[in-house]
């Protein structure tokens, strides 16, 4: 454990001595408020229910800047060779990738629980349903843990940056648009399509609902995403 | 304290090294030497724990690689050739960073890092970030990092490269400090670097290891003559051919000078009375005439090249 949280500690103070974590951190809040204030409070009949609407654009939000948070997590260290020097002291390959996924997901929490004061803001003027509000939030920080291990995956996969970002932009936009080719399938593969989505599976925490269904889908996504990546740094060739 | 039994590498179809097999006693400092793409690398990678090998096995400290890797990588010091570091970080974070993934105390790790930026020489840019240091000091770093939790093993994949004269000897000086304490295993294609710092030479060309021993035990078995060096000052023609007839001389070649030859005799034999006398006899002038001794360098070469004169 203490490796885990020593690795994860590094990866989160180089993302800050980079302007990387400033510049993913002020876009997402910057957009998450534009749209709040668009949405809420310069709708005077805005209604606590349309909160779903927002919050699912938010997780759109949180799926593209995931690629760019994640893309030099593994590839980067391939490329300067550190992952080297980093495998031969007595760490287990699976600590490292849990290492780096936190670090990328505490990141994200912590731009997450920021955007909390919006909500706040709102409940001067107005009645805010917290619980509802709340169970967006959570909804959200699953989604994410499930974004952010199929972005760990990408970077694990090659020593390019750049390719890692395309290869999990590509998978996130699969796991998002997988629900709309339900329409256009047969009923029963449309079925399957439908509860592969990232959308369908997050509708109801936008609702208020915990569905345990959707806790799981987004566990498990998360689950191979860094089962994958181990496998990936257990290869130890220069891709 | 270093075992190796029949490693073998593929890098898919690219054979790394072949069966490579050594032992290296507790205490000892071994240099393995090749050219470059001799498969040394490889080799270290594979004792280092990074990557498994395709066959054969191998120990550290005792430890298997492939059962017990943590604990033969706990054992383990290591300087991979290039000293890839995480430049964002200043130079004591990056130590006492490696120290946790050691889990050394916090007294332990703050004695341990005074010493090794001390013996290292890196005091004066101790809070530098990394990415400021130049190639030298970021070498002094990564030996750095492998002393750091005082490693009965210490794997040196080539540790004076990029090092400035000055530098080289330092590191050796610190290397050679070393033994008793540790075993030390460095790679490095620098033959005198291996002969100063070093007990036993490893030498590995084309993924095989071609020679084993101390530099002076190398040399006497690739000897296959006494060579004399001799100069004359008035040289001609005949020279080569009269001094072939002289008993025991088994060749007689050219050297780079004007005048100069080198004349080999057989082995166990001090012929250099009986050439001098010959030559000043002929009146040709002697200028010279010295024994060649054999370098652990023309062993090098003598084992890994083909086509001599090419290097």
């Amino acid at each position: 454990m203490s490796n885990i949280l020593t690795i994860a500690g590094r990866e989160l103070r180089s993302y800050f001595t980079s302007p990387l974590a400033y510049a993913l951190v002020v876009f997402f809040l910057g957009i998450t408020a534009l749209m709040f204030t668009l949405g809420f409070l310069l709708q005077p009949r805005a209604q606590t229910d349309d909160f779903r609407y927002l919050i699912e654009s938010i997780v759109f939000l949180a799926l593209m800047i995931t690629p760019v948070l994640t893309m030099g997590l593994v590839a980067q260290e391939r490329a300067s060779g550190t992952l080297e020097l980093l495998m031969t002291r007595p760490v287990r390959d699976w600590e490292v990738v849990i290492g780096k996924f936190l670090a990328a997901w505490g990141l994200f929490a912590g731009a997450v629980l920021l955007s909390l004061a919006l909500p706040l803001i709102l409940e001067i003027g107005g009645k805010v349903d917290w619980g509802m509000m709340l169970t967006g939030y959570l909804g959200l920080l699953l989604a994410g843990m499930a974004f952010i291990a199929l972005g760990v995956f990408a970077s694990s996969l090659t020593s390019n940056q750049i390719a890692a970002a395309i290869i999990a932009a590509c998978l996130l936009l699969f796991f998002w648009l997988v629900g709309w080719m339900s329409y256009s399938v047969s009923q029963s593969l449309g079925d399957v399509l439908k509860h592969l989505s990232v959308r369908e599976n997050y509708v109801d925490f936008g609702k208020g609902i915990i569905d345990t269904k959707s806790v799981i889908y987004f566990l498990s996504l998360t689950f191979v995403g860094l089962f994958l990546s181990i496998r990936n740094v257990e290869n130890r060739r220069t891709i | 304290m270093i075992e190796a039994h029949g490693l073998t590498k593929y890098y898919g179809l690219h054979l790394a090294i072949t069966d490579v097999s050594f032992h290296i006693k507790e205490g000892e400092i071994v240099a393995f030497l090749g050219p470059n793409a001799a498969g040394k690398t490889t080799t270290m990678r594979i004792l280092t724990g990074y990557m498994p090998p395709t066959f054969g096995t191998a120990r550290v400290a005792g430890f298997d690689l492939a059962d017990h890797s943590l604990e033969a990588r706990r054992n383990i010091g290591y300087m991979p050739e290039t000293t890839s570091l995480y430049t964002d970080m200043r130079v004591t974070q990056y130590l006492r960073f490696c120290g946790r993934l050691r889990h050394m105390g916090k007294a332990q790790l703050a004695e341990r890092m005074e010493y090794v930026v001390e013996r290292c020489g890196l005091s004066e840019r101790a809070n530098s970030i990394i990415a400021t240091l130049s190639l030298g000091f970021r070498q002094r770093v990564g030996l750095a990092q492998a002393m750091l939790h005082d490693p009965p093993v210490l794997i040196l994949d080539e540790p004076t490269v990029g090092l400035d004269p000055k530098q080289i000897i330092e590191v050796r000086n610190l290397i050679k400090g070393l033994a008793g304490d540790h075993t030390v295993m460095l790679s490095t294609h620098i033959l005198p670097e291996a002969q100063m710092t070093c007990e036993r030479v490893i030498i590995i060309n084309r993924g095989q290891i071609v020679a084993e021993g101390s530099p002076e035990a190398l040399t006497a078995q690739i000897r296959e003559a006494e060579t004399l060096l001799i100069t004359v000052r008035d040289d001609n023609d005949i020279v080569a051919r009269q001094l072939k007839d002289i008993p025991q001389v088994i060749g007689v070649r050219r050297a780079e000078q004007p005048g100069g030859y080198y004349v080999d005799t057989a082995v166990g034999t001090d012929l250099r009375a009986e050439i001098a006398e010959f030559i000043v006899g002929k009146g040709w002038g002697l200028l010279e005439l010295q024994p060649v001794e054999l370098s652990l360098e023309d062993v090098f070469l003598e084992l890994t090249t083909e086509e001599k004169g090419v290097a």
